[in-house]
């Protein structure tokens, strides 16, 4: 896996632009699927701990990749995102949507940079037998690449990243049935609305005492 | 009529296809994810969230998404 200057730069920007982990997609040249020539961000909510994707920003992320007319090989294979702290390692929550949401594609590949620098990338194919490894990371100054716009990459994370606001959930874009005023609309496929897992984030808390709630640093 | 499809199974999608008059969404999700659940997939018409039986029309822009992509510290 090889980063083009102008975007490992720009990861080790973003990466620092906050205390929070930052998550992307990395685009790659048609012709090579392993050199990543951009990292973009979507939507994001971020904690110190976890980044959670805005499902309708990856669909807009989509609609405006195939719209540049590129191919989903080249910007929905590479999974990005850093970690705070000196451990580049997947979590169980990275590997779930590792296994979950790029389980059912050719193969794609999960790449995490730490704050300390070091990093973790694993290739993984899902056809065929299928199989993975991890493999090796470098920038690539071979090809000509364009200068580095911090303006342009902190405009890109201000308008994305948004710091631990847990209670602010992203929904759907306004839902609306103007087919029918008496049938209510349910939307096919995935609806956040009804997902429900803040409920089971804050569940075990619930049946606590409010001194234990308090011990356990749920209250502060 | 012709549709354009995006999706992410397998190798990649996102050209035009061609599907019958009178299909609605949950039947073309139905045969081109035989095998995938419509919970898995944010699923939208034209950029916006779609009614399992909403009919499509030609020039539709349909997409499959993936969700709940979530990482976290070790």
């Amino acid at each position: 896996m090889r980063f083009s200057p102008a975007a490992w730069a720009k990861l080790l920007f973003l990466r620092d632009l906050g205390e929070t982990e930052v998550g992307g997609f990395g685009v790659t040249a048609a012709e090579d699927l392993l050199f990543v020539e951009d990292v973009v961000l979507v939507k994001q909510i971020c904690t110190p701990l976890s980044v959670v994707f805005d499902d309708v920003a990856v669909a807009d992320f989509f609609d405006q990749q195939v719209d540049r007319g590129l191919k989903p090989q080249q910007f929905a294979r590479i999974w990005v995102h850093t970690h705070p702290g000196d451990c580049p390692q997947p979590s169980d929550t990275d590997e779930e949507t590792f296994g979950r949401v790029f389980g059912a594609t050719d193969w794609a590949l999960m790449f995490i940079l730490a704050q300390n620098g070091q990093s973790y990338a694993r290739l993984r194919f899902n056809a065929g037998p299928g199989g993975e490894m991890p493999i090796p990371v470098a920038v690539d100054y071979r090809r000509p690449f364009p200068a580095s716009d911090h303006d342009a990459w902190r405009a890109e994370y201000s308008a994305n990243v948004q710091e631990e606001e847990f209670f602010d959930r992203i929904g759907p874009a306004a839902l609306s049935d103007p087919g029918s005023e008496k049938k209510p609309f349910v939307p096919f496929g995935f609806d956040r609305d009804a997902d429900v897992w803040l409920d089971d984030w804050f569940g075990p808390f619930e049946e606590l005492p409010l001194m234990e709630e308090v011990a356990l640093g749920s209250h502060i | 009529m012709k549709i354009l499809y995006i999706n992410n199974d397998g190798g990649g999608f996102a050209d035009y296809v061609e599907v019958a008059e009178g299909t609605t969404v949950q039947a073309f999700f139905a045969a081109r994810v035989p095998h995938g659940k419509p919970h898995d997939y944010l699923i939208r018409v034209n950029r916006q969230p779609a009614a399992a039986d909403q009919v499509l029309r030609e020039g539709d822009r349909v997409s499959f998404t993936p969700v709940k992509i979530e990482g976290a510290l070790p």
